[in-house]
Formats: structure tokens, sequence, C-alpha cells
């Protein structure tokens, strides 16, 4: 009996600390992943004068928004804000249309030079972003399409383009034949198959496709830089990183600018955090 | 667009009794639109392929061609014919070389760690629990954060003064006096190092939890029934069945990481003495601080031969073609 009760003891000894050992490690996790942006915020709420000290001064004694107001004064921040929502959302129609299509075609109809298409499709993924960067800032150049947002949507959505088809395809695949059957014998031709049943019931791979593309998107650096010359026309994660002068860099207006940036991408990944998860994982379990 | 709209809005059979006549003229239109599979594909790929053609096949022909000739971006017809002159430049220039060192170095350290890191949370994750979901989101915000963004984050962390960092270690006692970790060559690419497999762990863990996801549980039970222990299981059952996971991850990682421009830009601008300067990023420079449209292009022909490369050594060692 008492033996018993012992190990019982134990048992339970045991599975108090796994589950501390557990949620303890959980807490390390979520603060290593979120330390970052809580310092930023930290520094962007702190007097100038306590930003530059050491040792570090961790809670900002007098807190204040004179930070907020110098960068959200100074540089047209809401303008690149606005700029980035057009080019991201942009993109997303685009590929959720262009990928829906194609995905369809690929997924479910019979047709010659199939594995062709799809290998032609999933190969431009394999291709390096700078290797199309020249030709198409000449490109752009010619057809006035610098500081323009197509400018940026076009070659976005295209370099996206592989992995809205490879979400689509997947999630076709998984849909039952007797849809569509069910269709044609109520006398829709195969396009009213596709507009009218398939794509209604696709809402979900449009939700990933549209998330996943927004975001690549919206943190895309290498030809926004480059093609958005004009200070108006700059997305938001331009406008950061050449916010700042060239030899100080003002690090409190920075954080403010930089933890205002980051408030929508909070609140997206809050909400939209499972549609994320489904999106990436879509195309990788059933490979 | 009106007539489209209310087109398809029509009942899709046809109205037995008191169906106006132009609604049946409508719906025989419609009927008419009727392709066989192989027509209606070539209509619904054609866009696509063209648009993928256009922006990015043809560019890259376009980038091959470029990499023979000489000239300025902004000159376009200035260009002249040199054969393999650029190439010739770029294998000869230190700072390619260097620039092809980071990019590497960079590649091959960060992803397998971040495999490995990605591997252990996702083990964590992969059970049903309280918060589930916001927990997920905290933790995979790094990977949401813009690189170029993160990159000013953390050079702010790593002030050689008045970083973080600095203040953290010297608190823990590792440090006695704060560290220009920017500021020195290895130091600027371990700090770059750490803060790629910061951002990316995250995004492997998520792989990895829909590869585990797909990993029948009663297999788990048979081997525990068998008495075999943890870690057996893990190397027996979890570690083989995650291979398909692992190569498309890696095939996700690599080839971004061999592409890295926002992070060391961000970061330390390339620095100090080129000791963070990326292929993508001198190339970058070479191209719009240079204008040097042709051994830009050359050295961007060069590193896209070098990520195909990667790519099919990936996919030859790893790839097994499924039982199933």
């Amino acid at each position: 009996m008492s033996t018993k009760s012992r190990s019982f003891e134990i048992e339970s000894f045991q599975f108090v600390g796994k589950k501390v050992g557990f949620y303890g490690s959980l807490l390390i996790l979520v603060l290593v992943s979120m330390f970052p942006v809580i310092w930023i915020f930290l520094t962007s709420i702190k007097q100038p004068g306590s930003i530059v000290q050491f040792p570090v001064q961790y809670l900002p004694q007098n807190p204040t928004l004179e930070n907020y107001r110098v960068a959200l004064g100074n540089a047209p921040f809401f303008r690149y804000l606005i700029n980035s929502a057009i080019v991201a959302g942009g993109t997303a129609i685009l590929d959720v249309f262009l990928g829906a299509i194609a995905g369809y075609a690929l997924s479910r109809l019979r047709f010659r030079f199939k594995l062709h298409v799809l290998l032609l499709i999933l190969g431009t993924a394999m291709l390096p972003f700078i290797s199309r960067l020249i030709p198409l800032f000449s490109l752009a150049r010619s057809w006035g399409l610098l500081n323009n947002y197509l400018g940026l949507i076009i070659p976005y959505a295209a370099f996206q383009l592989p992995f809205a088809v490879w979400i689509f395809q997947a999630y076709f695949k998984e849909l039952p034949d007797s849809l569509e059957e069910a269709g044609l014998m109520d006398g829709l031709s195969r396009i009213g198959v596709l507009f009218r049943i398939i794509l209604p019931v696709s809402a979900p791979a449009m939700a990933t496709t549209a998330i996943i593309v927004f975001i690549y998107a919206w943190n895309e650096f290498l030809f926004a830089l480059t093609f958005m010359s004009q200070d108006s026309m700059r997305t938001i994660t331009v406008g950061i990183a050449l916010y700042g002068g060239q030899f100080e860099t003002p690090w409190g207006t920075i954080s403010a600018a930089v933890f205002t940036s980051i408030i929508p991408l909070m609140l997206f990944m809050l909400f939209f955090q499972r549609k994320v998860v489904e999106g990436l994982t879509a195309g990788t379990g059933k490979a | 667009m009106a007539d489209v709209v209310e087109q398809s809005s029509d009942p899709p059979i046809e109205p037995s009794g008191g169906g106006s006549t132009g609604l049946r003229a409508r719906f025989r239109r419609y009927r008419e639109l009727d392709l066989t599979e192989e027509e209606l594909a070539t209509v619904l790929l054609f866009p696509v392929v063209m648009f993928l053609l256009t922006v990015s096949f043809y560019p890259i022909v376009d980038t091959v061609w470029g990499s023979l000739h000489t000239g300025y971006v902004l000159e376009h017809e200035t260009k002249q014919f040199v054969g393999l002159q650029n190439y010739e430049q770029i294998l000869n220039s230190g700072r390619f070389w260097n620039a092809l060192t980071v990019s590497l170095i960079y590649t091959f350290v960060s992803v397998p760690i971040e495999l490995v890191i990605g591997i252990g949370m996702a083990l964590l994750l992969n059970r049903a629990f309280k918060g589930k979901y916001f927990i997920q989101a905290a933790i995979l915000f790094p990977w949401a954060l813009p690189t170029v963004i993160n990159a000013r984050i953390w050079a702010w962390m790593f002030h050689g003064e008045y970083g973080v960092i600095n203040d953290m270690l010297v608190k823990i006692g590792i440090l006695e006096s704060p560290y220009p970790f920017l500021a020195v060559p290895d130091a600027a690419l371990a700090s770059m190092l750490f803060v790629t497999i910061w951002k990316t762990s995250s995004f492997m863990a998520l792989i990895m939890l829909a590869g585990l996801s797909g990993i029948p549980s009663h297999l788990y039970e048979a081997a525990r029934m068998d008495g075999a222990s943890k870690w057996r299981q893990f190397r027996d059952i979890t570690l083989p069945l995650l291979k398909p996971t692992i190569l498309v991850a890696l095939i996700f990682r690599t080839l971004p990481a061999f592409q890295a421009f926002g992070l060391p830009y961000g970061l330390t601008g390339g620095g100090p003495a080129e000791a963070t300067t990326t292929l993508v990023l001198y190339d970058h420079k070479l191209t719009f601080n240079s204008l040097a449209f042709g051994r830009g292009s050359a050295a961007a022909t060069i590193i896209t031969l070098i990520a195909l490369l990667i790519a099919l050594i990936y996919v030859g060692t790893l790839y097994e073609p499924e039982v199933s």
C-alpha cells in the first residue's frame, strides 16, 4: 500500500514536472520570439537621453510619445503603409486568380504536356530573383512602370505564382469527382463548373494563398528598393530601411516608426495565424 | 460586365415552365462555351504560362544575353558584345569570391541549425494544449516580420555601446564590457547568422509540424507496446517519415538563404570590410552603384547556376519516389 502510494506520488510529481517543463519551454520560446518587438516598443517610449546609456535602462522612466510624434510627423509614413497595402493587395488578388485557374487545370483536367507545364511553373520557383532584376528593371523603365504600383505587382505575382498554383492544385486534388459530375449533369459547361462550383468551394485555398502572398509582397525588399526611387512611392520596408540619418542613427524615432509598422502585422498574425499554418502546410504534408 | 454577372447568377437548369425566351437564349450561349478538357486547359493555362514566360523566363534569358555584353544599366543602347569577358572579370575579382564564401557560410551554417531547432520546436508544439493558437502566432511572428525591418531592430539590439545584447552579456558575466559585434568582421557574420536563425527557425518548425501531423499515431502506439524508448521512436519512426518534409524544407530555405539581401543590407550594409556582403548584395552594388550592366548580369547568371546546382544536388540525394 505504501509503496503504491509512493509510486503514485512519484508519478504525479513527474507529471507536474513535465507540465512545468512543457509550459516553461513554451514561455521561453514566446519570450525569445517576441523580445525584439518588446524591446523596440520599450525603446520607442523612452526619453531620448535614456536611450543611449549603458548599462541599459530596461523599463522606461517618464515614458514619452515624443518619438512617435517625430517619426510619424516627418516621414510620409502613412503613405508608405498605403503603398505597401496596395502593392501587397494587388499581388494577392492577381495570384489568387491565376493560381486558381492554373491549379484547377493542372489538378483536374487531362491534357497533353501537363507534366511540362507543371515543371515550367514550379521550375521558376528555383530561379534566383536577382537573375530577373536587371531585365525587369529595364522593362519597367521602358514601359514607364518604375515608381508605379504595377511595376512591383507584376514581378511579385510572377514570383509567387508557383506557390499559388501549388496550393490550389493540392487543394483541388482533394475534392471529390462527384462535385463536378453533379454540375455537368445539371447542364453546366466545364467553365460553368469551374466558376460556379469549384471556385466557390475553394475559399480556404484562396484565403491561404492571399495571406501568404500578401505577407511576401509586404516584406519584399530587393525589388521594392530598386523599382521605387521616388519617396512617395516607397513601400514601408524600404521607407524604414532608408529612414534615419547617414551618420547618426536616431534610434528613438526609428523604433517608433518600426513599432508602428509592426502593429498591423501583429494583428494580422493574431487573426490569420491558423490560415497561415494551413497554407504553409498544405503542400508539404502530402508530397 | 454587368451582363456576365447577371448571366452567371441564372439557375443552372433551364426552368421548365414560363422561362422567357431571353433567358433561354442566354442559356444557350452559355452552353456554347462548352469546351473539351484539352481546350479548357489551354484557355486556363495560357495567361499563366504567358505571364511566367514574360516575367520569369524572358528576364533570365536576357540576363544571360546581357552578361555577354558591356554597357550601363541606364544606357541599354550602348551595349557591346564582349563574349565571356565579364565572367573573366567576375571570376578574377576577390570581392566576388569573398561574397561567394559569405553566402555559402551563411546558407550552410544557418539552414541546418534552423532545421534542428525547427524539429525541436515542432516536437514541442505537436500536441493539443490551451492557448495553442495564440502561442503559435507569437512563435511564428519572427517569420512574418519583414527581413529588413528585422535587420534594423537587431542592429539596435547589437549596438556596440548601448545595445541590449551587450548589456545582458555583461550582466550574465560573459562579457566584461560592451563588444562592437557589428564592427568586427567575424562577429558581424556570426551576428547575422544568429539573427537569421532566430527569424527562420519558426518557419522550419511550422513545416515540420505539418510533416509530424502526417505520421500515423498507431506507429507510436505499436512502438510503445514494444517498449521502444522515446529516442528510438524518434530515430526509427519520426525521422525516416519526416524525410520528405525535410527535403521540402531544405529546398524552401536553402535557396532563399543563398539569396540573402535584406538582412545584410539592414544589419551591417555588408560591412565591416565586406564580411557580411552576400552574393546578391554584391551583385546589387555592382549593378546599381557601379551601374555595370554586363558584370552585374554575369554575376547574376553565376548565382543562378549555383542555385540550380544546389537544388539539383538536394533533389538528387534526398528525393525518393514514394512507395505509397
